[in-house]
């Protein structure tokens, strides 16, 4: 499998983006002054001497300020996330950095689908794209992947029941050549396999592509290793790529090797894995919080982010790619306090 | 449309049963029967295996006892002009917040020793203090006059906007707790027209602490100031209306500094001793308020020891924060005199805590104040404590209506 962007090893890999990201951090501090104040307020002052020293914003900021390290009028796209309470992260794309996150994630993804556009089945319904009123990260996921494909396939209906003469004659058409699968985990599991294996469709020519987490699932005892297991044998789909990734590093996403089981970081990203009571980089092998490292975002202070997601660093320059693998764990849940407000949520 | 009985405790009732029939209100204010009851209700709260259990309630029962519920009638008496005479409203409504587990005892006791008839909706969402307190209640009631069942209740209803506009509909006063928001949402059901509302609205508090009082302070005393804004601050995860949200380091800035090294040293270790924890998801709670304040300028420095205890050290006055930034996270800003904070205060400001002042100090500044905000000026360690007089009402007068009589 030929990759451009797994290819450095992890010594390299932290030398580099050290020296970028000190570039990109002082860069935004020039250019987004609450940012700087931020940075002013935590005394970073002294050049960070490694990755896990540069100082990082929690990624839910996001969400209740607006950060930007470019003017309002070069700002060509405001990406929106929809967050779980209701309030949605902003973040802001120049003309310049909205073209590097399209074609950086193009460079990834291609590692595992190779240089063409394939024929590809869509595990969602094509009103998911459209549709502003439910505008989801269903939606903005399914949108994100829809240029890496063609003939495309939306295996849903409107009432969100899987078309499987439709999947059957896509089948036939593209079925003995590589094709891209992609859905949400949860989807992908109960709409695809349950069909496929249900009416014994074979799928062993397609590039599976997912992502969203094992919450769903978990009711069903069906981890990363069992979906694997399951789709390989009772519908041959053996290529199946899990990637982690968030709108706040757009165009960043950790990608699941072809060994299965743990995400490799791009040679423009890592992941540092922080316990959350010393903030401390946690060793291989002890969970924490997900800090995610990019120096793609060029137009907002995004490239160093504390996640609410806890994961695991599996190994470093031990798998099919170099640098870490890591595992993602499941998210922290939120913070509720006591307090004499907010009882009364009725009436909305 | 039913509504789960708590108290007394029973199967569910159409709403329409939940509230005695119309009529003469049977009680008095300051009626022995009702006294009677509080006082059974305040023995059993200060019984110790209850008030190891939930250190609140102990709190709670002092606050019902036979003696403060008598002079809370005196006192009321004591103020009238020997023409009028005091009689309850009628019916009083009562919506408490789901997350200050024992303030609707505090609401309702003083509304029912007025005499009231009272429904109290419990929320559903209420935690273990506050079933603890309604068993207590029920317990108590086979000693109690037939009375206090007939005319006091407390329920438990969802989200069902008819249950809370039939109660406004047919009450002479409503007691709003629980904020901004609850506030307003309680609001849209109307009231009659010769009903009126008491509303608890978003508060915000903060502590004084005077540096020369500091200085003066023995080593113990010091010890015991911290130990006493520890428990202001962390016990409802400073998000209490009372908590105080930052410091104000009151007199020299030179030796300010001094001052809050030290006193944040303590503050961990007291925060540790007391069993306090903060964990990572609140950790990171506070990361996103405090990094949001930094982003809005005013924070000069931000330090984050550990996970219980964050500190800023605001440029002025006007960034101590308001909003809630996670438990355990408190701004530092020094001024030279308590006078310094009064172009800060506002309406929406409550409670001051304060170590090391004269009493005449504090009196100027409310003074100066003028009521424009700071309904309470309090020591440290009395912030939770509830007083009959609350957000700037004496409750126990909201609670009665006056006759007048002259001859």
């Amino acid at each position: 499998m030929l990759t451009e962007v797994f290819t450095l090893r992890q010594a390299e890999k932290e030398a580099r983006l050290r020296d970028e990201l000190v570039e990109l951090v002082a860069h935004h501090r020039r250019n987004c002054p609450p940012y700087d104040q931020i940075l002013a307020a935590l005394g970073a002052e002294r050049e960070p001497a490694t990755l896990a020293d540069l100082p990082w914003l929690p990624v839910r900021l996001f969400k209740t300020r607006k950060l930007a390290s470019v003017p309002d009028d070069q700002v060509i796209r405001v990406l929106t996330s929809s967050g779980t309470t209701g309030d949605v992260s902003r973040i802001h794309l120049d003309r310049e950095a909205a073209a590097t996150q399209s074609r950086m994630l193009a460079r990834t993804l291609g590692t595992v689908l190779g240089p063409r556009r394939l024929p590809m089945v869509v595990v969602d319904r094509s009103g998911v794209v459209g549709d502003r009123r439910s505008y989801s990260a269903r939606g903005a996921g399914a949108l994100g992947m829809v240029n890496f494909g063609r003939d495309h396939l939306w295996l849903l209906d409107a009432d969100d029941r899987p078309d499987v003469a439709a999947l059957k004659d896509f089948l036939a058409r593209h079925g003995d050549a590589p094709f891209l699968i992609f859905g949400f985990t949860f989807m992908v599991w109960r709409y695809l396999y349950e069909v496929a294996r249900d009416h014994g469709l074979d799928l062993s020519q397609g590039i599976l592509v997912h992502s969203g987490g094992w919450k769903k699932l978990v009711d069903q005892a069906v981890d990363n290793a069992e979906f694997r297991r399951r789709l390989g044998a009772d519908t041959g789909l053996t290529r199946i790529h899990n990637f982690y990734g968030m709108v706040e590093q757009i165009g960043t996403v950790f990608l699941e090797g072809p060994d299965g089981g743990s995400l490799y970081c791009p040679d423009f990203a890592d992941v540092i894995i922080r316990d959350p009571v010393t903030w401390q980089e946690a060793p291989v092998g002890r969970p924490g919080l997900i800090e995610v490292i990019s120096n793609l975002p060029t137009s907002y202070p995004g490239n160093v982010l504390l996640t609410e997601d806890l994961g695991v660093v599996h190994g470093v320059d031990d798998g099919h790619w170099p640098g870490k693998r890591f595992g993602v764990l499941g998210r922290l849940p939120r913070a509720e306090a006591r307090g004499c407000s907010d009882t009364y949520p009725g009436g909305r | 449309m039913t509504v789960r009985m708590r108290f007394p405790a029973g199967p569910e009732l159409p709403i329409d049963e939940v509230l005695p029939p119309d009529g003469e209100t049977p009680l008095a204010v300051g009626d022995e029967r009702i006294v009677d009851f509080l006082t059974l209700v305040a023995r059993r709260l200060l019984a110790p295996a209850l008030a190891r259990r939930h250190p609140e309630l102990g709190s709670l029962g002092f606050f019902l006892r036979r003696r403060e519920l008598l002079r809370a009638v005196e006192r009321l008496h004591g103020a009238l002009d020997p023409q009028d005479l005091a009689f309850p409203r009628g019916t009083v409504f009562h919506i408490p917040p789901a997350n200050v587990d024992t303030i609707f005892v505090y609401s309702w006791a003083l509304s029912a020793l007025a005499g009231n008839v009272n429904v109290v909706r419990v929320s559903p969402r209420s935690a273990a203090a506050a079933e603890t307190i309604l068993e207590v209640l029920n317990d108590s009631l086979a000693e109690a006059d037939p009375v206090v069942a007939r005319t006091q209740r407390m329920i438990t209803y969802g989200h069902d906007d008819e249950v809370t506009a039939r109660l406004s509909a047919a009450c002479d006063v409503r007691v709003v707790w629980g904020g901004d928001r609850a506030v307003n949402a309680v609001r849209r059901h109307r009231l009659a027209p010769a009903a009126r509302d008491l509303t608890f609205p978003d508060r915000t508090s903060f502590a004084a602490l005077s540096v020369a009082g500091w200085a003066a302070a023995s080593p113990s005393a010091r010890q015991e100031a911290v130990v006493n804004f520890v428990n202001d601050a962390y016990w409802f995860d400073q998000a209490a209306c009372s908590s105080p949200r930052a410091v104000f380091l009151v007199g020299d800035a030179r030796r300010a500094e001094a001052v809050q090294t030290e006193f944040v040293a303590l503050l961990g270790v007291a925060a540790r001793d007391r069993g306090w924890e903060v964990d990572a998801a609140m950790a990171v709670e506070k990361r996103v308020g405090v990094y949001g304040l930094a982003a809005d300028g005013g924070v000069t420095r931000m330090a984050f020891p550990d996970n219980l205890v964050a500190t800023l050290d605001l440029a002025t006055p006007a960034a101590a924060p308001r909003e809630w930034l996670g438990t355990g996270t408190f701004g530092f800003v020094p001024v030279a005199e308590l006078a310094g904070l009064v172009s800060f205060v506002r309406r929406q400001d409550q409670t001051l805590t304060h170590f090391g002042f004269e009493a005449e100090e504090l009196r100027e500044l409310a003074r100066q104040l003028g009521g424009r905000g700071i309904d309470r000026i309090v020591p440290f360690g009395a912030a939770l404590r509830f007083a009959p007089i609350w957000d700037g009402y004496d409750l126990f007068r909201e609670f009665v209506r006056l006759v007048t009589v002259e001859a």
